[in-house]
């Protein structure tokens, strides 16, 4: 028997989960908290496997949940009307989210992802790359990067730049690791623009504290002596950035 | 008494450089030969041979030819010292050899420019006015040649003793002998006078006439005979005719005549042939006194008129008159060449400044085009960026506008929707319509989305619309094949407006099942966007009514301020189909891409 917890602070968005759990009752039990410190309390005490947690909790949030509980080895579904820095974070730390109102094909499609990983690894460093995200503090910022194997945590700013490849995306590291997600580049695009990343051309997104030199022609070397085009459109965007660097 | 006379003390600085003279002219003249012609030594040697030649024998004209040559040879290699140099000889040349005093004149002014040209060459001026001084004294100018004497000493030591023995004798010409006196015995004591026995020569030869002039016979016979022993130990030949017109006015005066006339006749025969008609003057002055005093009056009075007719061609009022002529020529020459000279550096002057202010007019000139320019590009750039801000601010103004627009449509449709179904598909509905704001909102936030964005949104509308209307419209939608929709950029919510006309107005009162087609195509630098469809929908769309939909007047200005910032031709098209048969809505946008 698996057991979810439902933290949410208004009734009606736990009834809309509690309704779309319903042709699972034979496999899924539900528990329910309508307050932060409740929820803290319950998954300590009761060790769920599923948790479906609302960003807007009265006057906390679902971070100050995951802060103070020591428990941590459950799939952990964020629900979210439209907090969008919390989407962000998410994305960042590779969490999984629902959007209110919860469609329910989305729904089926995360509860089928978490039940198969009941047991996901790293979900306490993810929480932590998405606490990071989500503080103020701009320092040393993670990204989670999921893989077949589970997740690969790395520093933004470790990370040199992004290649597109079709859906996939190649991660390269000022260490010379290259990682490879099946995201497109615009996820990543979205994500890292605001950390000193700045997409040059359609396939190449680059962190700009690596860029060694840039040429008048339009091509730029980074630290590692890659060499790249930067798009005639994006030239002047280009200087820009990396003078206000 | 109309003889006597008073040799020139020439206002040479007369070298003590022994060696030098030492060397008799015609050891010179052989060393000037071994040397090159053009050359400053050369020149040095050849006026200092014409010096001593000059004073050696003041009779051989071939010196001023020989000067003349020096002079050409020193201007040709712009020898300075050498030119003056050799104007000062040719000017004693034409005084003493030559008896010429205007030339002499001419020389010594023109040895005088080239001193004061010089600023090398400024301390031979004194020698130069000296020389000019004694011109003064030989034309009875007294009170010019005293001044000038004085001055001389005052400014120059070195010719002190010079221009004191010529003060003695421009007194001695004035007949203040006392003076005259004073002033030999002052020159024969200078330390220079020692040196030079020539000058001491003359000055006893001198100082004789004096001690005559004032009946001191006794004096005027020991100078004179001190005199000619000097002349003879030393041959000075230069002084030794006057020496004897002046030992014989003394022996006229001892009332030796025998002597006085033997000398007085030599004197004259050296002076005619030296041709120095001053001296002849003096010698037959002289001997009309020695015969006055033999009471020879014949001869006293065939030599009276010698000397009266060389005195009077010599000595008359209109050589006077010409010199003085000749002197105020040169002042005018001088003063002439001095304000053209001053004329010349002003009109410089002038020019410079002109030039200078041409230059610096132009430089301002230049410096405003080029800070109105900067100045113009400057104010042309925050003008642009000031109207970007203003089109943005328009375009927010414009979205914030069009998004209740059509969230209040969208809200009704959904109340529609609710009174006419059931509550399972209200939910559908809702979450539909929940993603089609979220897609709203998000898009909202950019000036530009990628038209796989629109895209997506579009498709979404028209799926929440056909939920609301079931079977009353269809739709395609069709993007031309190659369009990169990930990469081209689209104002966000630019067709919405008019994909609703159609809906809401072109199939209300249609009985039959209607159709939207939308379009994207390239054309050129064009994005081509339209929605065509086959509703009864044109009084409603514009003309129809007059009026307006909100939604059109908002695209058109969309399109505007595209146009503006983009410097596009974006155009909004709305065709109303023949027979209210449907309606055609061409979008025309500049086509722009994020790579």
């Amino acid at each position: 028997m698996i057991t979810a917890a439902i933290i949410d602070d208004e009734q009606q968005s736990t009834d809309r989960i509690l309704t779309l759990l319903a042709p699972y009752t034979d496999k899924i039990k539900t528990v329910c908290f309508n307050t932060a410190e409740k929820a803290v309390q319950g998954i300590d005490a009761l060790h769920p496997d599923i948790v479906f947690l609302d960003v807007h909790l009265h006057d906390k949030t679902g971070f100050d949940v995951l802060e103070a509980i020591t428990y941590l080895d459950f799939s952990l579904i964020f629900v979210t009307a439209y907090e969008q820095y919390a989407i962000k974070a998410f994305k960042f730390s590779a969490i999984d989210y629902l959007l209110k109102p919860i469609e329910s094909d989305d729904f089926r499609n995360a509860l089928q992802k978490a039940i198969e990983k009941v047991k996901q690894n790293q979900l306490g460093e993810r929480i932590r790359v998405l606490l990071s995200n989500l503080s103020a503090e701009n320092t040393n910022k993670k990204i989670s990067i999921p893989s077949k194997e589970g997740y690969s945590f790395l520093n933004i700013s470790d990370i040199t730049r992004c290649d597109a490849d079709v859906n996939y995306t190649h991660i390269f590291t000022a260490n010379g690791i290259k990682y490879t997600v099946s995201k497109p580049l615009k996820h990543f695009e979205g994500l890292l623009t605001g950390h000193g990343f700045f997409r040059i051309h359609n396939s190449h997104l680059i962190n700009l504290n690596y860029v060694k030199s840039y040429a008048k022609s339009g091509i730029v070397t980074l630290s590692d002596n890659t060499k790249m085009v930067v798009s005639v459109r994006k030239r002047e965007a280009f200087v820009k950035a990396c003078e206000s660097l | 008494m109309k003889g006597g006379l008073v040799v020139f003390l020439l206002l040479i600085c007369f070298s003590a450089n022994t060696q030098e003279l030492l060397k008799s002219p015609d050891s010179l003249a052989v060393l000037i030969r071994s040397m090159p012609a053009e050359d400053t030594a050369t020149i040095n040697l050849r006026n200092q041979y014409v010096k001593q030649a000059l004073f050696a024998n003041p009779a051989d004209s071939s010196l001023m030819e020989f000067t003349q040559q020096t002079l050409d040879t020193a201007e040709k290699i712009g020898y300075q010292k050498g030119v003056l140099h050799a104007y000062e000889r040719l000017a004693l040349i034409s005084q003493y050899s030559f008896s010429n005093p205007y030339k002499a004149l001419d020389y010594y002014h023109k040895a005088l420019s080239v001193a004061e040209n010089n600023p090398g060459l400024i301390t031979y001026k004194w020698g130069i006015k000296g020389g000019i001084a004694t011109i003064y004294y030989e034309q009875e100018e007294f009170h010019n040649a005293l001044r000038s004497f004085k001055e001389i000493i005052r400014r120059n030591k070195n010719l002190e003793l010079t221009a004191t023995a010529n003060i003695a004798n421009v007194y001695g010409a004035v007949e203040n002998i006392d003076s005259a006196i004073y002033f030999y015995r002052k020159a024969l004591q200078h330390p220079q006078t020692e040196e030079n026995p020539t000058f001491k020569a003359n000055l006893y030869s001198n100082l004789s006439l004096m001690y005559g002039k004032s009946e001191n016979a006794e004096l005027a016979v020991s100078c004179a005979e001190k005199s000619l022993a000097l002349i003879n130990t030393h041959g000075i030949e230069f002084v030794r005719p006057t020496a004897y017109a002046n030992t014989s006015m003394a022996y006229l005066k001892a009332g030796d005549l025998t002597k006085a006339e033997f000398y007085g006749r030599e004197s004259l025969k050296l002076s005619e042939l030296q041709g120095n008609l001053f001296l002849q003057k003096s010698a037959w002055g002289t001997l009309a006194d020695v015969y006055a005093a033999k009471n020879d009056f014949q001869n006293a009075l065939q030599a009276h008129i010698r000397y009266s007719a060389l005195k009077d061609s010599l000595n008359n009022q209109n050589r006077r008159v010409a010199i003085n002529r000749k002197q105020m020529e040169f002042d005018f020459e001088k003063e002439r060449t001095l304000t053209q000279a001053e004329i010349a550096r002003q009109v410089l002057i002038k020019k410079a400044t002109l030039l200078i202010g041409i230059g610096l007019l132009i430089i301002s000139v230049l410096a405003f085009i080029f800070y109105k320019r900067r100045r113009d590009m400057l104010e042309q750039k925050k003008e642009a960026e000031f109207n970007a801000l203003v089109s943005d601010t328009e375009l927010k103004a414009l979205r914030a506008q069009m998004n209740p627009h059509f969230f209040f449509n969208s809200l009704n449709s959904i109340g529609d929707y609710i009174a006419k179904n059931d509550n399972q598909s209200a939910q559908d509905y809702l979450i539909k319509f929940a993603k089609l704001m979220r897609a709203v909102l998000e898009n909202s936030e950019f000036r530009e989305i990628p038209l796989a964005e629109e895209l997506k949104f579009i498709e979404l509308y028209l799926q929440v619309e056909t939920k609301r209307l079931p079977g009353k419209f269809s739709y395609k939608i069709n993007v031309e094949d190659g369009l990169e929709t990930e990469n081209i950029l689209v104002p966000p919510l630019l067709l919405q407006p008019f994909i609703e006309n159609s809906i809401w107005h072109g199939f209300k009162e249609k009985e039959n099942r209607g159709n939207i087609v939308i379009d994207f195509k390239r054309k050129d630098h064009m994005l081509l966007c339209s929605v065509d469809d086959d509703g009864q929908g044109g009084k409603n769309q514009t003309t129809g009514t007059g009026k307006k939909s909100l939604g059109i007047v908002i695209t058109e200005n969309r399109i505007q301020i595209l146009n503006k910032q983009k410097n596009a031709s974006g155009k909004l098209q709305i065709m109303q189909k023949l027979n209210n048969t449907g309606t055609r809505v061409e979008v025309s946008l500049p086509l722009q891409t994020a790579f």
